[in-house]
């Protein structure tokens, strides 16, 4: 697929083609079209959340192309040709991740309403560029949680990725 | 009525967790620290909340808001929003001639005479004025750009000073002035007092802050046959029925409310918003399903803002830094007040709270809930207390610096002696039993290894200054709703039923926000049945189904919920030993349960199981003794005791089911070139009595602290002089991340609640009441050299180092 087509003259929809979730998708849509509207209302993959339709909050996320990407400030066209996956993917047949499992055992979700952005933006992370506790708290500090103060979701992490939690003192806060 | 086969992919795994072997606690359910079964479904992305609701045929609505703080509403031009493709409606409170205004309910409040949509007078910016309907939220949000509001404005007032100033406009005409709520208080024994010792004063303020769970409100409406259905993101679904009931004139039985998962809730979703209404009169008057998904911008500019309050007080102490007596004046800024139900009770639990466990035998505290043209404010978790724990606790270190004497031991001559569990607080509320002089020992014992580690790490920084501040505090818990509506007091409902295959179906009026009360309900059930808990199956959230109760607030789930459950268990365990006496031929007196099976007492003893008492209960009727009834269950509500209905002659009066205890500890380090604060180290001893499920618990805390640090030093609801939000979106509404919220240590201590079901005391606020006064103590510790006195909330960089040039210091 190409990377962008020649557009003339300004239009309201466009056709795109996607692969989302290993599935080829292909559809017309309203060039305004947020990605996420896109994902939730028209493929009904209501597992991406909107929380703050501004980029901030991180509950949105998917995995475009490899990397984590904000739903709610892309464009469903900006999509197009592009591979998408999101929370619904992540496990196969109902069997729960490492992850997802790390973050039942620790009770890092509470309402759950975040959840699926940070497990999205954990499953796009390499390991190895987050050593230690203080990368992790980096590497999440893009995902807002509201109910858990951080902290379980933190040890779910190292707990999966096999590290022993660190110390405190170890990882003091940024202020 | 055996076992069928069973279908390919059905997996009770999604709807049950069962905990890991090694942590099933022989003696039951209670205490085991196990994994919820709430979880499946949310990691997978399964689950359901309330933007994901679309019956077929839906169609969007979004709201024309108010751009200006105060205004009359002159004109509002519906036509060319009506001319757009593909929208269905644009209407105006005109066209909600059919619709009743919020009601009055509480005497002891000024009336404000509420209605969803704006009649001819806005009060702040974001008061809904129109609401438009169409294909879907695109369209109607370029529906609702086209439509017009001309505005006849009016003066603003934004904070509490201006608002009551003599000459202050009024925000309704019909006032004599601007305070809502008016509780002025008057002791001839505290002036004495005040004659006769020294007295400290200060002015405390906590900033407005926005609840922010990440899920914004969402309200889907559909009206079929007769029948309204409300899908909300709501915490008491229940009373959002009963509203909906009094305002469009529905009978009740026709409205059915679901709360799907709600994420989050934090006191924010227990008010019933304009959206709630107009989006089901909107369903009801189209014939059409409608969703209305709030957006974070309306979410900060338009749900209810909390904790704005100016408190003045007045301590006289002697030489050792003991108080005798305490004034304070209470200021809230509770924006226009327009909000049901109402927002003032916050006030009272900061004024009734102020002094917590501390022994000062003399208060004066008066009220105002004033009004002023900003959002109105509510009910968010700690409801209250935050605020005034924050006043008393930097009113105690302010006495102790100026008796010379070390505030710890002033803290520790005030509060109970151990084992003490006659205290009354000065407002009437009986703690009961705690641990308060024991947890404020721990926790200062927690924080001075802690502080030592932060003066070892940065000593020799010649720009750093390390602190600890060491705070206690009491919450109470199952409170009572009548200070904040007059009515419903503090009980809850739970149906227990035995399915006819054996299990449980336990319905409760408390409702799931992600606090875990489905989990906790069914292990108390569990217990309380005698069955595996995975056979307890726990449903909130549907007034079809659930019993009738007050929803998910002031801590009170564990305590009203585990005491309904309790009740209804024993009536239907009753039943199921009679029945099982009939089938063993034995005397009921002799028949005990054990985990699905009931036997006669004694080893090797015949036995039937849960589902065979189940089978003659429902199908083999003819084998039930004589003279029982089939079916197996039971709905039953619980008011829990000690209660006050009225207050003494003195106006005392206890609100609340219990009182949980804690301490926390915080250890800051301050930057004094850039005023920058970090959290080094935050340390919680708890005593919430019996802990149900620590897992549990310990989350309750740690979110609940993450809220409170986020008070204390990063989140403000700022608007201009013109009443204008300047924080409407997390751009500037500064939610903390994991980089700002530190590593907590949570100890806990098991002090019972005697009366309480199980010995429990709620958690649910705890967290969020201490951070501000720990955090401001530990960096007035920090900065003791400057003299500083942290006054206010947030502490930014700018306001320490305001605080530091104002004493003089050349940094």
């Amino acid at each position: 697929m190409p990377d962008a087509r020649p557009v003339a003259d300004p239009v309201e929809t466009l056709e795109i083609e996607l692969e989302v979730n290993g599935r080829v998708v292909r559809r017309s849509v309203p060039v305004r079209r947020l990605l996420v509207d896109f994902l939730r209302d028209d493929l009904r993959l209501t597992g991406t959340h909107v929380g703050c339709e501004h980029g901030v909050c991180g509950a949105c996320t998917v995995e475009v192309d490899g990397a984590p990407a904000r739903a709610c400030i892309m464009l469903a066209v900006q999509a197009d040709g592009k591979r998408i996956t999101t929370i619904e993917a992540l496990s196969s047949d109902g069997e729960l991740t490492e992850m997802q499992r790390a973050f039942h055992r620790h009770h890092a979700l509470q309402c759950g309403f975040c959840t699926p952005g940070f497990l999205v933006t954990l499953h796009t992370a390499n390991p190895d560029d987050w050593p230690d506790e203080h990368a992790v708290r980096e590497l999440l500090s893009g995902n807002l949680c509201r109910c858990t103060g951080y902290q379980q979701i933190v040890q779910a992490v190292l707990d999966a990725w096999g590290r022993a939690p660190g110390s405190p003192a170890t990882t003091e806060a940024t202020g | 009525m055996g076992t069928s086969a069973r279908i390919a992919g059905h997996d009770r795994s999604d709807r049950v967790m069962t905990p890991p072997p090694d942590t099933t606690n022989p003696a039951g359910y209670v205490g085991v620290r196990a994994g919820r079964r709430e979880d499946r479904p949310l990691l997978l992305g399964r689950a359901q909340f309330v933007a994901d609701v679309a019956p077929a045929g839906m169609v969007e609505a979004t709201f024309v808001r108010s751009t200006v703080a105060h205004a009359r509403v002159t004109r509002v031009a519906l036509d060319a929003a009506r001319a757009v493709p593909g929208v269905l409606a644009a209407v105006t409170a005109a066209d909600l001639q059919d619709v009743a205004g919020y009601p009055h309910l509480v005497p002891w409040m000024k009336e404000v005479n509420a209605f969803p949509l704006a009649r001819d007078r806005v009060r702040y910016v974001g008061m809904p004025i129109a609401a438009v309907v169409a294909d879907d939220r695109y369209a109607a949000e370029d529906a609702a750009a086209l439509v017009e509001v001309d505005y006849d404005e009016l003066p603003v007032l934004v904070s509490v000073e201006a608002a009551l100033a003599d000459d202050a406009p009024r925000l309704y005409d019909d006032w004599p002035d601007n305070r809502l709520l008016d509780m002025p208080a008057a002791d001839p024994d505290v002036d004495r007092v005040f004659a006769e010792y020294e007295v400290a004063r200060a002015t405390y303020r906590m900033q407005r802050q926005s609840a922010s769970p990440m899920e914004t409100r969402g309200v889907v409406a559909d009206y079929q046959g007769g029948r309204l259905t409300v899908w909300a993101s709501a915490q008491s679904p229940h009373i959002l029925r009963t509203t909906l009931a009094m305002m469009l004139g529905l009978r009740e039985a026709d409205i059915r409310v679901v709360v799907p998962n709600v994420g989050g809730g934090f006191g924010c979703k227990v008010h019933q918003y304009p959206e709630d209404i107009v989006v089901p009169w909107l369903a009801v008057r189209l014939g059409r399903p409608v969703r209305w998904i709030e957006d974070r911008a309306e979410h900060l500019m338009t749900s209810i803002h909390a904790r704005e309050q100016r408190m003045d007080v007045e301590a006289a102490y002697d030489s050792t830094g003991r108080i005798h007596a305490l004034r304070c004046r209470i200021a809230t800024n509770v924006g226009s007040g327009e909000v049901f139900i109402p927002g003032t009770a916050t006030t009272l639990v900061s004024g009734g709270c102020l002094t917590g466990a501390y022994a000062v035998p003399l208060t004066e505290v008066s009220l105002a809930c004033v009004v002023t043209n900003k959002t109105p404010s509510g009910a968010y978790r700690g409801f209250g207390s935050p605020e005034g724990t924050f006043a008393m606790e930097r009113m105690i270190e302010k006495v102790a610096r100026r008796a010379g004497v070390d505030a710890r031991d002033v803290r520790r001559a005030m509060l109970p002696d151990p084992g003490d569990d006659t205290f009354v607080t000065p407002s009437g509320g009986r703690l009961g039993a705690g641990s308060h002089r024991q947890a404020f020992d721990r926790a200062a014992e927690l924080g001075d290894q802690a502080l030592a580690t932060a003066r070892a790490a940065h000593a020799g920084d010649p720009r750093i200054r390390v602190g600890l501040g060491v705070v206690p505090f009491v919450e109470p818990t199952g409170p009572s709703y009548y200070g904040t509506t007059a009515h419903w007091r503090a009980y809850d409902s739970a149906l227990v039923r035995i399915q006819p295959d054996g299990s449980a179906l336990v319905g409760i009026g408390v409702q799931a926000i992600g606090q875990g009360i489905e989990s906790t309900t069914a292990a108390v059930a569990a217990d309380a049945l005698g069955l595996d808990v995975d056979d307890v199956s726990v449903v909130s959230g549907d007034t079809d189904l659930c019993p009738y109760g007050l929803g998910a607030w002031g801590a009170r789930g564990a305590i009203v919920s585990s005491g309904a459950v309790l009740k209804a268990a024993e009536i239907v365990v009753s039943k199921a030993k009679a029945i099982a006496a009939g089938l063993l031929e034995a005397d009921p007196e002799d028949v005990v349960v054990d985990r699905g099976r009931l036997h006669v007492r004694g080893t090797g003893a015949p036995s039937v199981t849960m589902r065979d008492i189940a089978t003659a209960a429902y199908a083999r009727t003819a084998e039930l003794p004589p003279g029982t009834e089939p079916g197996l269950e039971a709905t039953v509500s619980y008011d829990p005791p000690g209660i006050d209905l009225e207050p003494d002659d003195k106006g005392r009066m206890n609100v609340a089911a219990a009182w949980s205890n804690a301490s926390h500890a915080a250890v800051v380090k301050v930057d004094i070139t850039t005023g920058a604060v970090a959290l080094l180290d935050y340390i919680v001893v708890d005593d919430c009595g019996t802990v149900i499920n620590p897992l549990i618990v310990e989350g309750q805390i740690t979110g609940g602290v993450a809220q409170g640090i986020a008070g204390a030093l990063y989140e403000h609801v700022v608007y201009d002089e013109n009443g204008q939000p300047l924080s409407a979106s997390f751009m500037d509404y500064t939610i903390p991340s994991s980089r700002e919220i530190p590593p907590m240590t949570i100890e806990h201590i098991e002090t019972p609640a005697v009366e309480m079901p199980l010995g429990v005391k709620g958690v649910g606020e705890s967290g969020t009441i201490g951070p501000a006064a720990a955090i401001a103590n530990a960096v007035g510790d920090a900065l003791r050299e400057f003299d500083v006195d942290i006054v206010a909330t947030p502490i930014t960089p700018t306001s320490v180092l305001e605080a530091i040039h104002a004493s003089g210091a050349n940094t």
